[in-house]
């Protein structure tokens, strides 16, 4: 069970910070932070920058994305923004626009 | 369609969990369970419940409250406000219905429409 979940109706604009795991089924404008995942599900809309251990893309996603750990972007998935991270998968259906920086 | 019992998805509710805080605006449709921190405005047009540990530095609004953390700003309820002993608010509380348990702390204005009995001469009236 995730720690946070946004569930879907949920609009937030401003940061979201969090410890644990977060879940994203709604709207979220402006910052995300979290020490653990971030699951972006189908659907969801978030507008911000990203910061997580690791991130799964289902929904839409328009902001810079770091991760610790790796990024995957799903079937279905939108990623506009620039993407630092030492893994990323892109899987087939997945849209992104953006750099890739994997800190070689 | 199978439905998990114990995931605090199913029911399609939103939690801001224990370590989590949010800074900005909240709204929307749903139920919103917060154990985390809030500061910024909170308007839902379902039930918000801030747990124990949770705190709220903002004015907050939805369809029915339930405190049993802290929450320093307005509440304000289309339905019943409910504070338990546990809670800690100080603000204006205002609700079609409002209870406070015993042991709560509250400081602040308490408004509730209710209609006076006709033993005591209402016809309907204000506290």
């Amino acid at each position: 069970m995730a720690n946070t979940v946004i569930a879907h109706g949920i609009t937030i604009e401003g940061e979201l910070t969090s410890d644990d795991d977060v879940v994203i089924q709604g709207t979220l404008r402006g910052k995300l932070t979290s020490k653990d995942a971030v699951n972006v599900e189908s659907g969801a809309v978030v507008e911000a920058d990203i910061s997580a251990s690791s991130l799964s893309v289902g929904g839409q996603v328009t902001g810079n994305v770091t991760a610790s750990d790796r990024v995957d972007l799903m079937p279905g998935g939108r990623l506009i923004g620039d993407v630092k991270a030492s893994r990323l998968t892109i899987a087939d259906g997945a849209s992104f626009k953006g750099n890739v920086d994997m800190d070689v | 369609m199978a439905r998990a019992s114990n995931s605090s998805t199913s029911h399609g509710g939103a939690v801001l969990g224990k370590g989590a805080h949010i800074r900005g605006r909240i709204a929307g449709d749903g139920d919103l369970r917060v154990e985390g921190s809030i500061s910024g405005d909170v308007t839902l047009k379902g039930q918000l419940v801030v747990d124990g540990g949770a705190e709220i530095v903002a004015d907050v609004q939805a369809s029915s409250v339930i405190v049993e953390g802290a929450i320093e700003g307005d509440i304000s309820a289309t339905e019943a406000v409910t504070i338990r002993a546990s809670a800690r608010v100080s603000g204006a509380i205002r609700g079609s219905s409002i209870s406070i348990e015993e042991g709560a702390s509250v400081s602040g204005r308490i408004e509730a429409d209710f209609e006076l009995p006709p033993e005591l001469g209402g016809k309907g009236g204000r506290s």
